[in-house]
């Protein structure tokens, strides 16, 4: 399968999440509310877009160190003379771990969206607990820090005159899920968590 | 009635578990598909990037990449593969104008116009720097006149002639590493340092992990051939 198509299989469920989690979600959940009770409430909505945004940010990642696997072998994935060639991106070993510990950034990221998955997971199970305040806000303080991440891997993606396509998507996911945390945060704060629409 | 769960357990747990089930699915894949394999400068790790511009007798200073050697598909024991010997060198090292001698003669033995040589193609080349000592100034005519062992140049290697350096005139590439990028890269710690790396780009042989080792044994030992018993250069 060509990899921008395979790409789809992430960016589609990516996008369809931070759709759920702008206040646009009400438009595409409206109709959706009978077959799926919990888009009728802003928090229900709100939370399966996080939910949809967290397992597909946590799926790229696995497949960008998945491609950084592969390229280390020799092999390519989705090399390219474009200027979208992830493969040379993933590939360049000066740019491709963290500068502290030399994970990965696929690792991390992975990392990263589980421990997101699993805040938004518990949340959505019992979305009353007494530390579902917290998580909330864990949730959008650790997002808030991915942008510094986004930043420094953007930088990377300039100095290289290359962008990886996989990357990018992990990086919409974070702003999704940032946004989710976020609107979340705010909503369990106003006192309007448990109205019914 | 038999309880299989427990019904005070916190959901945090059950979605802890879930969670990290999904990550662990997600390595364990990882694992089973690909064998990665570190970028570094110890043997069986594959070889780092190194770019620049390189000289090769003709055409003046034209773009270098050695991933070009590289061919992903090389299988041990293929003898068409084409290998690489690769020396971290400064034409003002005492060191480095003494081995040009040995590169020489190696280059003439290993790379494929030699008719005694049974083995695989040995491509040379040169990655010359300019150390940070005293008295080390080099340049691209320098490293030129020291390739091509050009008399009366008016360049200096080493505090002589580059034209009077021991052995032939190289007839490998030289690419020019005046700025040390390539050799901060390669971590190489001191010149003349040499590595010895297989079709696929892997690391076979580095000459700071066997002090002491002579690169043409290194050669005849790991440097595929037709046919182990037969003569050789």
């Amino acid at each position: 399968m060509d990899s921008n198509i395979q790409l789809l299989i992430y960016l589609i469920p990516t996008l369809i999440g931070m759709f759920l989690v702008l206040p646009t979600g009400r438009v595409i959940a409206s109709s959706l509310e009978e077959t799926l009770p919990s888009f009728a409430t802003e928090r229900g909505r709100v939370l399966s877009g996080l939910l949809l945004t967290c397992v597909a940010g946590f799926a790229v990642s696995i497949q960008t160190l998945w491609i950084s696997s592969k390229v280390s072998e020799g092999g390519n994935f989705c090399a390219s003379s474009t200027v979208f060639s992830c493969d040379d991106v993933i590939g360049n070993t000066a740019y491709n771990t963290d500068p502290i510990f030399g994970i990965p950034w696929g690792g991390i990221g992975a990392a990263v969206f589980c421990v997101l998955l699993y805040l938004a997971y518990s949340t959505s199970l019992e979305p009353n607990s007494t530390w579902v305040d917290n998580y909330l806000k864990l949730g959008t303080a650790l997002t808030f820090g991915g942008f510094l991440v986004i930043g420094l891997l953007v930088s990377y993606e300039i100095q290289m005159e290359k962008i990886c396509q996989y990357c990018t998507t992990a990086h919409i996911a974070n702003v999704a899920a940032f946004i989710g945390f976020y609107r979340l945060m705010k909503l369990n704060e106003s006192g309007e968590w448990n109205q019914e629409s | 009635m038999k309880h299989i769960y427990d019904d005070e357990a916190d959901v945090r747990t059950k979605a802890a578990i879930r969670v990290m089930s999904l990550f662990f699915v997600g390595l364990i894949i990882i694992a089973a598909t690909t064998s990665p394999i570190a970028t570094g400068t110890k043997a069986g790790e594959r070889a780092p990037a190194l770019e620049g511009k390189f000289y090769n007798g003709s055409g003046g200073w034209q773009t270098f990449n050695l991933e070009s050697y590289w061919d992903s598909n090389w299988q041990e024991g293929d003898v068409s593969g084409q290998w690489v010997f690769l020396e971290f060198m400064d034409t003002d090292c005492p060191y480095c104008v003494r081995s040009a001698e040995d590169m020489s003669l190696n280059a003439a033995d290993f790379d494929g116009s030699n008719p005694q040589w049974n083995g695989a193609i040995v491509n040379f080349m040169a990655s010359a720097t300019e150390l940070d000592i005293n008295g080390h100034d080099s340049s691209r005519a320098e490293i030129v006149a020291f390739r091509d062992k050009t008399a009366d140049s008016g360049q200096s290697c080493a505090g002589s002639d580059c034209g009077s350096r021991p052995g032939s005139a190289h007839t490998f590439p030289y690419i020019d590493d005046l700025d040390q990028d390539n050799m901060k890269e390669w971590k190489v710690g001191g010149t003349p340092s040499y590595y010895l790396i297989q079709p696929d780009g892997i690391i076979a042989w580095s000459s700071s992990e066997n002090p002491g080792e002579d690169s043409r044994d290194a050669i005849l030992s790991l440097v595929t051939r037709e046919s182990a018993d037969t003569g050789g250069a």
